[in-house]
């Protein structure tokens, strides 16, 4: 157990009898810094007290994460295995469990083949264990159908910055630099709800002057602090960026010098933006032509900048586009790798980072590397012992996962970490694919919509219970300390997927003691890939407040900011995006003659699994609501507080409804923390970006109406 | 130790870390004694936090009828003695910021006591040690000086002039004074 404790020199309150653990919140990709209070004599997990030595966040922490501690010994935890027996969860020995699992794995596989069962994670956990999990569903069930939660979340990001900057780095600064910002450009991001503690660089960074410019459907508590509030139609980030440009470069914005250094594309990009005129760029967004103009007057002047952007511009079939335009904004501006600028996606969950590098999703092998290159399946198949014909070919995204359930060509599912039929698009769809197979295995620690469809659900160890690392919405590594032993029975996932494992009679490629020994495994899988992790230890991070990837040699310190010199692109120089306008998946119509848009509260992570159960949270926001403007409301005679039903061709619900003018005229949001027939999930759209993957979370067409007496 | 609660209400955002907090803190029962509050949600997100003013004559202390409400010798208002309140409730509408909370099944009154446990030490409230974005902060008398000045300069750097509707917006209030050896 980890007897790491308070720093030196930090003034704490220590309770007699008590000690304290420094560690990092579970839930979104902030990490921000805390200690957990552990009762000496029981050994048990007490309470919460801030880190304020912990140099990102400085002992702040949104409600989350003050309460995140009481879902360690709650009564709600699934304490041993549970198979389901006659439509029941009945209790049982990991013995019994695993012999079932075998027993089902084998002749699954037997009868239809490796791939017929499927492997879905997830990356609200530690980097050993979604490093893991990759490994697990190439060599221990030797499976090509394998990808992850982060599909939902980090994919556009990643397609964009693969495409403009040849890297998938979230960040292309430090955090720390951002108080010395002149001007944040945020789109799609609600970051005071979904990132509370990076508020406080905002903050430092507007007390001296810096401007903030906010792109968002709804008057966020950042966008009615911002000096811009661009109210734009969901959906048409593209359009936005495009129009932005084209005034930077009417205006003499570009930084021409680092442009035609630094980028291809520029007179493409001349030739495209040129028709985003403000006008045009008003009539696609719906934003009126002053504010795209002063903010582009804005963003042009700032001598530093930072264009930020979160799910509200990737969670759309331009997912990759919007990325590709807002990050060539900063380029255009000569921002990228340089002091307090720069381009950053708000990573949403916890491990969003370092989970998505190692190899947990359909294409990709540990370090960024790619299945499809040969190159490099010859190097991971030599890390893991194996033989690269062994190595399994690409697999199909998450969505695309439950429709070769639904075809039958997976038959079996493992989950971990994932509660897809809450986090999934179209979850009535997912839910009758999930019911539809023959045999589902969930890890989880709470009973998720998920897991009680399951054949067979492996209670797991919280992330209190286990050590490890994460990469943080920077790209800082960072460690989770162990701050008690799991709870009844449970198992860290690493642990499962070993004994799994052996069973699969692939032990021996999983002789793990300790997640350290997962970490050094990771660390030489990782080298010379982009996300270079082999200078990265579990000493160094403690010795410097976490280490920076790309680390790759032993005494390398790690890398704060990127692409000081040049990008990771084949010729070092970044690509600007040409991309034209298209339309959405799915536009408001006759039918369903409005825009729904969906995200997060503060009281809220993801499905909800962990936060529902937590009494404060659950004080503060019991159940989903419609937010309405006034107006719109008036036309269809709604009162605050009224039930109302919504819906789409895919789904309905009701919720009561939240009128307020923070929000467009012409829109809805819901937010999506709830399951079954609270669920905005059966509603969305799953039309998928080509490049990404990602499903339409954002926008959809929808119809309002008051429920009768 | 010369430290004061300084609250900016407009960075509030609304997240209720503060009360969790509160709750976290020492004796406090895991029961929160601050307020978080919507201006108008109709019109905006604004919230703003509330908290005792730590007031030098408190009205709490003084309508209470059984001497329950002790202040410390740093100004700190406690919460009613368990052995000496008679859960008369005077204090809750004695209070004109209607801090004081009541529990009913215990029949006493609870209210914000900045911390004591911690400010005793020097170490920060829960609330303003959590408090994500800056609203509430606990810091040197001096230092609250200065950003009031700070902020009166800035409005001057982008030619804005207070008005009877704003003035709040220009001056930040704080109060909670923890000593009052400045004064
Ligand atoms: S949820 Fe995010 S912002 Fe809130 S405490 Fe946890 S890491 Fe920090
Ligand atoms: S913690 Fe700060 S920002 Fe959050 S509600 Fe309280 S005062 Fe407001
Ligand atoms: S100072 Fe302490 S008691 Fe008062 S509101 Fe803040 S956390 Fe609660």
């Amino acid at each position: 157990m980890s007897q790491f404790l308070v720093k030196e020199g930090v003034k704490n309150q220590i309770r007699k009898g008590e000690k304290l653990v420094a560690t990092h919140c579970c839930y979104c990709g902030m990490q921000c810094g805390m200690h957990i209070r552990v009762n000496e004599k029981t050994n048990k997990v007490v309470g919460v007290e801030p880190r304020y030595d912990w140099v990102l966040t400085k002992g702040k922490m949104c409600p989350k994460g003050v309460t995140a501690y009481q879902t360690i010994d709650h009564p709600d935890r699934i304490k041993r295995p549970l198979i389901k027996k006659n439509g029941q969860f009945v209790e049982s020995s990991w013995e019994e469990a695993l012999d079932l699992i075998e027993r089902k794995y084998k002749e699954i596989q037997g009868e239809y083949g490796r791939d017929a069962i499927g492997v879905y994670g997830g990356v609200s956990m530690t980097n050993e264990k979604c490093y893991l999990v990759g490994k697990y569903a190439r060599v221990a069930l030797g499976t090509r159908y394998i990808d992850y939660n982060g599909r939902y979340c980090m994919s556009s990001a990643a397609g964009g910055f693969n495409k403009t900057l040849g890297m998938d780095r979230g960040s292309t600064l430090p955090w720390t630099e951002l108080e010395h910002s002149d001007c944040f450009f945020m789109a799609g991001s609600n970051t005071a709800e979904c990132h509370p503690t990076s508020i406080q660089w905002f903050w430092k960074a507007k007390d001296k002057g810096a401007k903030i410019i906010v792109a968002d459907p709804r008057e966020t508590p950042t966008a009615r602090v911002a000096d811009v509030h661009l109210d734009l139609l969901p959906g048409t980030d593209s359009a936005l960026a495009n129009g932005i440009m084209h005034l930077l470069i009417k205006h003499d914005y570009v930084d021409t010098e680092y442009v035609n250094e630094r980028c291809n594309n520029f007179e493409e990009l001349k030739e495209m933006t040129a028709r985003f005129t403000p006008e045009y760029t008003a009539k696609l967004t719906g934003i009126a032509v002053e504010k795209i103009v002063k903010a582009a007057h804005i963003f042009g002047k700032s001598p530093r900048s930072v264009v930020m952007f979160a799910r509200g511009a990737e969670q759309q079939t331009k997912g990759v586009d919007n990325v590709s335009l807002y990050t060539s904004m900063a380029l255009l501006r000569g921002q990228i790798g340089k002091f307090a600028s720069g381009v950053a996606t708000l990573t949403g969950q916890g491990n969003g980072q370092g989970g998505r590098e190692h190899g947990q999703k359909a294409d990709a092998l540990p370090g960024y590397r790619k299945i499809t290159n040969p190159k490099d399946r010859e190097y991971i198949a030599g890390v893991w012992g194996i033989e690269p014909e062994e190595m399994p070919q690409e697999g199909v995204s998450a969505y695309e996962m439950f429709n070769l359930m639904e075809a039958k060509t997976i038959r079996g599912l493992h989950v971990i970490c994932s509660n897809p039929v809450v986090s999934s698009p179209n979850i009535n769809y997912v839910q009758k694919a999930l019911e539809g197979l023959d045999f589902l295995v969930v890890n989880d620690f709470f009973l998720s919509e998920t897991a009680e469809l399951a054949d067979v659900v492996l209670p797991t160890a919280t992330w209190a219970e286990d050590e490890g690392t994460t990469t943080n919405t920077e790209g800082r590594v960072i460690r989770i300390r162990k701050v008690v032993d799991p709870i009844g029975e449970s198992k860290p996932d690493w642990e499962i997927m070993q004994l799994i494992a052996e069973r699969m009679g692939k032990g021996k490629f999983f002789p793990y003691k300790e997640p350290r020994e997962i970490f050094d495994e990771l660390r030489i899988a990782s080298k010379g890939g982009k996300a270079d992790y082999y200078g990265v230890t579990y000493e160094k991070i403690d010795a410097q407040d976490g280490v920076f990837w790309p680390a790759p040699a032993e005494d390398h310190m790690g890398t704060p900011s990127v692409f000081k010199d040049k990008f990771a692109t084949e010729d070092g120089k970044a690509n600007l995006a040409v991309c034209d306008w298209r339309e959405p998946g799915e536009i408001p119509n006759t039918g369903y003659p409005l825009w729904l848009t969906t995200g997060r509260v503060v009281f809220h992570y993801l499905t909800g699994n962990q936060t529902r159960r937590v009494g404060f949270l659950m004080d503060q926001c019991p159940e989903p609501f419609v937010e309405i403007h006034p107006e719109l409301a008036s036309q269809y005679q709604i009162q605050n507080g009224e039930r109302v039903k919504i819906s789409t061709p895919r789904g309905e619900m009701t919720a009561p409804a939240r009128i307020t003018k923070a929000i467009r005229k012409d829109t809805l949001f819901v937010p999506y923390h709830w399951g079954k027939e609270q669920s905005i999930n059966q509603l969305t759209s799953p039309a998928l970006d080509p490049f990404s993957r990602m499903p339409e979370f954002k926008v959809c067409a929808v119809k309002l109406e008051k429920l009768t007496k | 130790m010369n430290k004061i609660m300084y609250l900016e209400f407009e960075r509030c955002i609304g997240c209720r870390a503060c009360q969790a907090a509160c709750r976290e803190c020492g004796d406090h029962d895991a029961k929160e004694r601050n307020y978080v509050e919507y201006v108008d949600f109709t019109e905006s997100r604004q919230t703003f936090p509330m908290l005792c003013m730590q007031c030098k004559d408190p009205a709490c202390a003084r309508v209470c009828p059984a001497n329950a409400i002790q202040i410390t010798e740093e100004g700190v208002v406690l919460s009613a003695m368990e052995e000496k309140c008679i859960g008369c409730r005077n204090c809750t509408f004695g209070c004109p910021f209607g801090i004081p909370k009541f529990d009913f099944e215990k029949n006493k009154m609870y209210k914000c006591d900045m911390c004591y446990d911690r400010t005793r030490e020097g170490i920060s409230p829960m609330c303003a040690s959590v408090c994500p974005s800056d609203a509430i902060r606990f810091i040197d008398f001096d230092e609250m000086q200065e950003l009031r000045r700070r902020r009166t300069q800035m409005n001057l750097i982008e030619g804005k002039k207070p008005q009877e509707g704003n003035k709040w917006d220009y001056v930040p209030e704080f109060f909670g004074v923890y000593t009052d050896s400045n004064q």
